[in-house]
């Protein structure tokens, strides 16, 4: 079994998903694959059984986060060291992947995709906007300055750091990942990626509404934690 | 105003009932309700002793003391419901986790 494996989580994604994974598999055939439905109440689990690629489902929606540390712990159990995270929507692009985990086995322990750094194809003005005032959010709350600190595309060494372990279930855990970054010492490094924004993805995506909740739910799990 | 004190006797005799007798209460807790249940009781009866006892702790009306301790009680109720659900968010995710590694498989 490979080193490496890429995470997709998916909820409802019966259309972009085959279309993912099979990108990746014909890319990277060296790699794992391994997809956590999270609860989807559409023909996602059918779309994605591609041969080769590993099945999970959540019986119930959990959240990306849950679906994330889903795989994660999958993976350690399956002695999986270096793992990349995909969205399932198609916004990422499978060309990157090769370069994060190149960084990642060269020392790195947690490499983070910067669409700001890169190339984010058709973002709005408003989200744009959004996601760089959400970088002062995140230099405030972790004393880390990012270009992109809410980017789904990461590769992370998980085989090195058994407390790398996600608690926040939804969004909140984007900004988990930097507090675990910060707590556990990882050595990281922001890489360009190229994020593409269809209408698919944009209906998908987060509502700037739904990043107030996401504020309100980090700050909860924080004071928690 | 004897309806509305008549009215607000029953509502409070009703939150006790349901409270006493519906919830799996420990002994402690039966306590706090019942000594909850009977100062009330007294003071919506007699709103002149529930203004002395408010005046002992450097409150000029009963109903503000009232409504002070109901905020304390209400946001101490709030801490303990985030709580429980917390921890049982955090055990339905293992039960759902375990279940998907369990039933993982490869295409």
């Amino acid at each position: 079994m490979s080193d490496t494996a890429i995470i997709i989580p998916m909820y409802n994604e019966e259309t972009t998903i085959r279309g993912v994974i099979l990108e990746i598999k014909e890319r990277y055939p060296e790699f794992e694959i391994i997809v956590i439905d999270d609860g989807s109440e559409d023909n996602s689990y059918k779309e994605a059984e591609v041969k080769g690629v590993w099945l999970l489902k959540h019986l119930i929606n959990l959240g990306q986060g849950a679906a994330i540390q889903t795989g994660i712990e999958f993976a350690r159990r399956k002695n999986i060291k270096y793992i990349v995270t995909f969205d399932a929507d198609g916004q990422h692009s499978a060309d990157d992947i090769k370069e994060f985990v190149t960084l990642l086995k060269s020392g790195y322990d947690i490499v983070l995709g910067s669409r700001f750094l890169g190339e984010a194809k058709n973002i709005s003005i408003v989200k744009k906007y959004f996601l760089k005032l959400s970088r002062v959010f995140t230099f405030f709350s972790t004393g880390i300055w990012l270009t992109d600190s809410h980017n789904g595309f990461r590769a992370i060494n998980i085989g090195d750091f058994p407390d790398f372990n996600l608690t926040e279930n939804r969004m909140a855990h984007a900004s988990e990942i930097i507090d675990l970054m910060k707590k556990l010492k990882m050595r990281y490094i922001e890489k360009g990626c190229v994020i593409k924004y269809t209408d698919y993805s944009q209906r998908k995506g987060q509502s700037m509404l739904n990043a107030v909740g996401i504020i309100i739910e980090y700050i909860i799990g924080r004071l928690t934690r | 105003m004897i309806f509305i004190k008549g009215l607000l006797l029953v509502l409070l005799t009703l939150g006790f009932l349901i409270f006493a007798f519906s919830l799996k209460l420990k002994n402690f807790q039966r306590i706090v309700v019942i000594v909850g249940y009977i100062t009330l009781f007294i003071f919506i009866s007699d709103p002149i002793l529930s203004d002395r006892v408010a005046n002992l702790f450097g409150i000029e009306f009963g109903s503000s003391l009232i409504t002070y301790l109901t905020i304390g009680v209400l946001s101490l109720v709030n801490v303990i419901l985030f709580v429980d659900t917390k921890v049982n968010k955090d055990a339905i995710t293992k039960i759902i986790r375990e279940g998907a590694i369990r039933d993982a498989r490869r295409v």
